[in-house]
């Protein structure tokens, strides 16, 4: 489903450069769940955009369901009609009710007739928990539930893939939990997931396969039982012994 | 109670003031400039006969058989039929006089004003757009397009770019008084509102953009449904104050002739002597244009205020 190939992106300012995803690798099947973890600034982030073309890469390939993104003539928009992502800020659309959201871009960019759309829409919000909130505008609704929204408005695109981009992190503690359930139920499911996150206990938890970043390298992966107990490498235990 | 004790005191200033250059106040001679009542006599066509007269209440029918046979209708006001019937009429005989309200300078000159003002906001706003748009394209060339537009318009006064266009290009492109005015106030607004729009643009936080591209929105479907319509609201204020701008701006189109409302003023004074009462009056009617926009301004803010 997605092949990364030494994949390498530098950013450079103010003098300095710095490369923030290093020579990574990767394969992610059909219906595979995986979990990118590491410390701030490691590159997991940056790792993660470039996987639907938020972020241009410097070297290397990336295929996403037979789409080469380094390939001029590959239409990156319907590359990300097909890749789900959601932000660590939401990002909802604040002008727009929650059913709009939702709607928006399955009318402008998959063509469905409002109806369906809203169809659609209110179906999501069901799975999602948040029916009765529909007509209400993302600045009434607490975090949890714009994060919810925000899943809803991925799914509604009927991704192949769903990107999570730090979904928890910007969230009060009690909140938490809530968005988690439904990543847990869509992991469940059978979408295929990369998700970078702190959540340690959701990667133990749902992730088939666990990878590492620190500076910009991928430096370890593996299934999360083994990476957990007995981690390979000295830095990978290090973060472990921080955050567990 | 501090502001009204103010308020007076500069009233009984202004008083006497006026007091002390002996002027005569002439407001009752305002009124008709904005509003006049002209009658206008009905004349006998050719020589004939009043073949019969036809009260209806206000309006009266006057038939008169023509001297080389046919007949004539005309109609005039009931209290000035001039004519009985039976009587016989010479051509340009007068059988009556029909009363009707015209509108004064004042009303046309607001008019025209307005309809300057409308005209070269709708051109000001889509030049606005485009330049604002190219201000922050990736374009190379686009870029330097809309700078060069902004920095020029925005380092020139209004005067002279109304004397250039409306003397050089007016000229070469064979245009209108009232055209070359509606374009340079249009370009002169372009410049500013394309200011306000790029820096609306930008205040957009940047996820709003990557949220709308990372559902497979093209980079114009996000800007149409995601960027502009919040930088739209964000522009409200300052896009206010530029049209209102607009309208006090206008003005200036006097110096080419174009009778907007300053020029009608003008022209009102020396018919009427009461220099203070019209200008008062002009200054009074540009008030009520601005504040009536600044209250449709107001009422779109709260309108658009719904989703905070």
């Amino acid at each position: 489903m997605i092949k990364a190939r030494n994949v390498e992106k530098i950013f450079t300012g103010r003098g300095q450069v710095v490369r923030a995803v290093d020579d990574v690798s990767t394969d992610v099947r059909k219906g595979e769940v995986v979990v990118i973890i590491g410390p701030s600034g490691s590159g997991k982030s940056t790792f993660l955009r470039c996987l639907n073309g938020l972020e241009t890469f410097d070297a290397g390939h990336i295929e996403i369901d037979g789409m080469d993104l380094a390939d001029r003539k590959t239409d990156l928009n319907r590359v990300r009609a097909e890749v789900g992502m959601v932000f660590q800020q939401f990002n909802l659309f604040p002008h727009k009710t929650v059913l709009e959201n939702i709607t928006l871009a399955q009318q402008v960019v998959r063509r469905r007739d409002r109806a369906a759309a809203e169809e659609k829409a209110r179906k999501l919000l069901k799975k999602v928990g948040i029916a009765e909130k529909e007509s209400e505008y993302p600045s009434r609704l607490s975090g949890g539930q714009q994060q919810r929204v925000a899943i809803a408005r991925a799914l509604a695109m009927d991704p192949k893939i769903m990107l999570f981009d730090e979904p928890t992190s910007a969230l009060d503690p009690e909140m938490v939990g809530e968005v988690l359930d439904v990543m847990k139920q869509l992991a469940r499911e059978g979408m295929t997931m990369v998700v970078v996150t702190h959540e340690m206990g959701f990667a133990r938890e749902v992730a088939d396969r666990v990878l590492f970043m620190d500076s910009g390298k991928l430096l370890e992966e593996g299934d999360p039982e083994h990476f957990f107990t007995s981690p390979r490498e000295d830095r990978t235990k290090l973060f472990l012994s921080q955050v567990l | 109670m501090l502001l009204a004790l103010i308020l007076v005191l500069f009233a009984a200033g202004m008083w006497g003031a006026t007091k002390r250059i002996d002027y005569s106040w002439r407001w009752q001679r305002v009124p008709q400039y904005f509003f006049y009542h002209s009658q206008d006599a009905v004349k006998a066509p050719a020589d004939a006969t009043v073949a019969s007269i036809v009260r209806k209440q206000d309006r009266t029918t006057v038939v008169l058989a023509l001297e080389n046979a046919g007949r004539e209708e005309l109609h005039v006001d009931s209290d000035t039929v001039a004519v009985t019937a039976g009587a016989e009429l010479f051509e340009g005989d007068t059988v009556g006089s029909v009363g009707s309200w015209h509108f004064g300078p004042l009303t046309r000159g607001l008019w025209v004003t307005i309809y300057l003002s409308f005209l070269s906001g709708i051109l000001g706003l889509a030049l606005g757009l485009v330049t604002g748009l190219c201000r922050i394209s990736r374009n190379f060339t686009l870029r330097g397009l809309a700078s060069l537009y902004v920095e020029l318009i925005r380092g020139t006064p209004l005067l002279v770019q109304i004397f250039i266009f409306y003397f050089f290009i007016g000229t070469v492109l064979d245009l209108s008084r009232m055209v070359a005015g509606i374009g340079a106030l249009g370009i002169f607004a372009g410049a500013y509102i394309a200011e306000i729009i790029r820096a609306g643009i930008q205040s957009i936080p940047r996820g709003q953009t990557e949220a709308a591209r990372s559902l497979g929105m093209s980079k114009t479907q996000t800007m149409v449904h995601i960027i502009l319509p919040q930088a739209f609201k964000r522009t409200l204020p300052p896009m206010a104050g530029q049209f209102i701008s607009l309208v006090k701006d206008s003005s200036l189109v006097s110096v080419i002739a174009i009778t907007d409302l300053t020029k009608s003023g003008r022209e009102v004074i020396t018919s009427s002597f009461a220099t203070f009462e019209v200008w008062f009056t002009v200054a009074a009617l540009y008030l009520v244009v601005t504040s009536l926009l600044s209250q449709l301004v107001f009422y779109l803010e709260r309108r658009l205020a719904i989703s905070d």
